[in-house]
């Protein structure tokens, strides 16, 4: 059976809707996903923000101006050189 | 009929000029005023905007970060979209950290605006709140704010100019900014969706410093409690590795609370510290025998413009003697044994009167005058270190050379530049200045500073139990406004440690010293040796323990016997991984066929950073896998759908 004119008006039709209809589709799936990518950048942002602030803490936390006094307190010294001895490593170059 | 095919015909022409004047416009708008009209239309609905390049890294020696770029945020408000007017600014000013009543006061406002800057967690909690813009800015955060602060400066902000290391290494640290473009409606509002990147940012480059930063905060920490004792008005503190001129700490400290670097830009006279320069010209011209004596005038010897005094006098004295009690008298004499130019040459050789080349924005030059503009006095003076001045910077350098066999080398204080892919495009290489002096010379120099420490030394108070000790007391006169203020002294102490193969000069400087005594050997040579022990004890420090372990004694000897309830600190060898060296090139791992996750996890764990080009699964790497890279370099892994 041929295809009469308003058959082809249909077809061509339904080809618009779907095309619309994909374009509508993927933009909303665009949006979503750069939503999403805008959350990820701001949690990943966030957790750099920690994680340099974790890092400001520690370092105060283990600077000496820190720790010397509270060893002290805890009756520790830092030792004289005398006390410190360094082992001597055994030469392994050698054949 | 007629009439109404004559109407028919006046609307038919009526529509077809109305057509035509329609296609003449179209034709017009779009053929000859297309351009501009298209420019308005995308300057309506797009809007370029500025991608600001992060700016590198600085690093320490070991890779320990000390000024990192973080992406902050100044906050707005508009007042009229808030969903909840009146809870929400309790929200904002709990979240904030800012006082209610100032956050109600700005809401009154048509659009509030806080500068902050506020941390990424800090606003976390404002993110889903309607209203609220926030505007991202990216910062410079030092994570130890007062680590080196005089030399490393700070970006600059606000308007302001960059200071310190920030300025000079300026042009290496910021990258270039990209562009990209963003949609917006009519109102002006961005549009949720990506923006379009027309140019990406490149970052900065990262650059490795030289300092420790263990030592630092040795030096910094050291220096305040020694100032705060001596009641003193400042000082400083250089500390430098002699074989390749680096420089592992600088600390400059002000009682009044002002910073500057002024262990490079505050010159002064050094005195005593520089009698081995002009010892060095005696040896090097053989102008004299180590064995040749002059008498010690019982400390007390009348010139003709001066009368010179010693604090520790004997009754003759050879050059070993003079350097050791740091007479005046016998290096008066010796001195007399060189011509003008000889001195001046020597002195000029080993750096003084000269900036030193170090990375900073501003160095003191000191000064070091002519021969032809010398007095009667001056060749005496500058024997004892007056009538020359220097900065502590230009007194490590120099003797950095007597410990480097008599080569003087250009501080530093940049160790290496990498670009943000890892790849290292600059790394420090010793550069030499001039051979001042012989190796045998050095070496003889070294003996006569070794004797200084010695028990009957002037520093005998740097003294180490285990370690020997190469060093010079100096205590100057200080000049305040081009005259010498009474009872103001400087104390100086330079030493090299260890006396044998040093791996470090350290040089300490106390500014009018007050309390305890103003002499070198009780202010600044008990600091060098509380700094040196405290760098002995550390774990970190950029000791080569190796050969300081050939050095010391065995353990179990000596004073660890007698002394049952001392135990000993035994330091681990070999020492940890120093991060800022070469690591060895990896091969890359085989990805392909992986996930994207999986990939970027495996590549990850190798030490590689990477890029991802696609979606699905992985197919491909560059550089290929099995290629080698070194760590930290760049991977880009490419998806099997293309983007």
């Amino acid at each position: 059976m041929a295809l009469k004119g308003r058959h082809w008006v249909m077809i061509w039709l339904l080809a618009f809707l779907a095309a619309a209809g994909s374009v509508v589709a993927r933009q909303t799936a665009a949006l979503r996903i750069a939503r999403a990518l805008s959350q990820t950048r701001d949690t990943l942002s966030s957790l750099r923000s920690r994680r340099a602030e974790y890092e400001r803490r520690l370092r105060q936390a283990s600077s000496r101006s820190v720790l010397v006094p509270r060893a002290q307190a805890l009756g520790l010294r830092l030792p004289a050189d005398s006390e410190i001895v360094i082992l001597p490593v055994p030469d392994t170059s050698a054949p | 009929m007629a009439k109404l095919n004559t109407r028919v015909s006046f609307i038919e022409g009526s529509l077809g000029v109305l057509l035509l004047a329609l296609l003449v416009r179209s034709a017009q708008v779009q053929l000859f005023q297309g351009a501009r009209w298209a420019t308005e239309a995308k300057q309506s609905r797009t809007e370029h905007v500025v991608l600001e390049a992060p700016r590198g890294a600085l690093l320490d020696r070991h890779g320990t970060p000390i000024a990192l770029t973080q992406e902050t945020y100044h906050v707005g408000i508009a007042p009229n979209e808030l969903r909840d007017p009146d809870h929400d600014p309790e929200t904002i000013a709990r979240v904030l950290h800012l006082p209610l009543m100032h956050v109600e006061d700005e809401l009154g406002r048509h659009y509030a605006y806080f500068s902050g800057p506020f941390t990424a967690s800090t606003v976390q909690g404002l993110r889903d709140l309607r209203g609220v813009h926030l505007e991202p800015v990216l910062n410079r955060f030092y994570p130890s704010p007062e680590f080196a602060r005089a030399i490393i400066g700070r970006a600059g902000e606000g308007g302001q100019k960059p200071s310190g290391l920030e300025r000079t290494l300026d042009t290496l640290l910021a990258g270039t900014p990209g562009a990209a473009v963003v949609l917006k409606d009519r109102a002006g509002r961005q549009y949720d969706s990506p923006s379009r990147r027309i140019q990406s940012p490149v970052p900065g480059n990262d650059v490795v410093l030289t300092l420790d930063a263990e030592l630092q905060e040795i030096a910094q920490r050291s220096l305040r409690l020694a100032l705060e004792k001596m009641d003193a008005d400042g000082g400083d503190v250089v500390m430098l590795d002699p074989a390749t001129g680096e420089v592992l700490a600088v600390a400059s400290e002000r009682r009044d609370g002002g910073i500057r670097p002024s262990a490079f830009i505050d010159a002064y006279e050094p005195g005593s510290v520089a009698k081995i320069f002009t010892a060095g010209a005696l040896i090097a011209d053989r102008r004299i025998r180590l064995t040749d004596r002059v008498s010690g005038e019982n400390g007390k010897f009348k010139m003709q413009d001066r009368t010179l005094v010693d604090e520790h006098p004997l009754p003759t004295l050879n050059l070993a003697d003079a350097i050791r009690v740091s007479s005046n008298i016998a290096m008066a004499k010796f001195v007399t044994r060189l011509d003008h130019s000889s001195e001046y040459e020597m002195l000029r050789d080993f750096g003084l009167g000269t900036p030193t080349g170090i990375e900073f924005p501003a160095e003191a030059s000191g000064r070091l005058a002519l021969p032809k503009d010398w007095s009667r006095p001056t060749p005496t003076s500058l024997a004892i270190g007056y009538e020359v001045s220097v900065t502590p910077l230009q007194i490590a350098a120099a003797y950095g050379a007597i410990a480097n066999d008599g080569v003087l080398l250009e501080p530093t204080l940049v160790r290496e530049v990498r670009a943000p892919n890892g790849e290292i495009l600059y790394r420090h290489q010793p550069e030499p200045v001039r051979r001042v002096v012989s190796p045998e010379v050095a070496r003889e120099l070294r003996q006569l500073l070794a004797g200084v420490v010695s028990s009957t030394g002037t520093g005998a108070s740097a003294a180490l139990a285990t370690f020997t000790l190469a060093a010079k007391t100096g205590t100057s006169r200080q000049v305040v406004n081009g005259h010498y203020k009474a009872g103001a002294y400087n104390a100086s102490f330079a030493a090299l440690f260890p006396a044998e193969h040093p791996q470090l000069v350290v040089v300490v400087k106390v500014e009018n010293p007050r309390k305890g005594g103003y002499f070198a050997a009780e202010t600044a040579a008990p600091v060098t040796r509380a700094m040196l022990e405290q760098a002995l004890a550390s774990r970190t420090v950029a000791l080569d323990r190796a050969r300081l372990s050939a050095a010391a004694p065995a353990p179990g000897v000596g004073e660890l016997e007698e002394d049952p309830g001392v135990a000993p600190y035994v330091v681990s060898w070999p020492p940890p991984h120093d991060t800022a060296a070469p690591a060895p090139p990896r091969p890359i791992p085989d990805v392909s066929g992986r996930t994207l996750r999986d990939a970027v996890r495996l590549l990850h764990r190798r030490g590689f950073h990477v890029v991802i080009k696609g979606w699905g699964n992985v197919e491909k790497t560059w550089p290929a896998a099995g290629a080698e890279a070194a760590a930290g370099s760049l991977v880009t892994v490419f998806g099997d759908t293309p983007q």
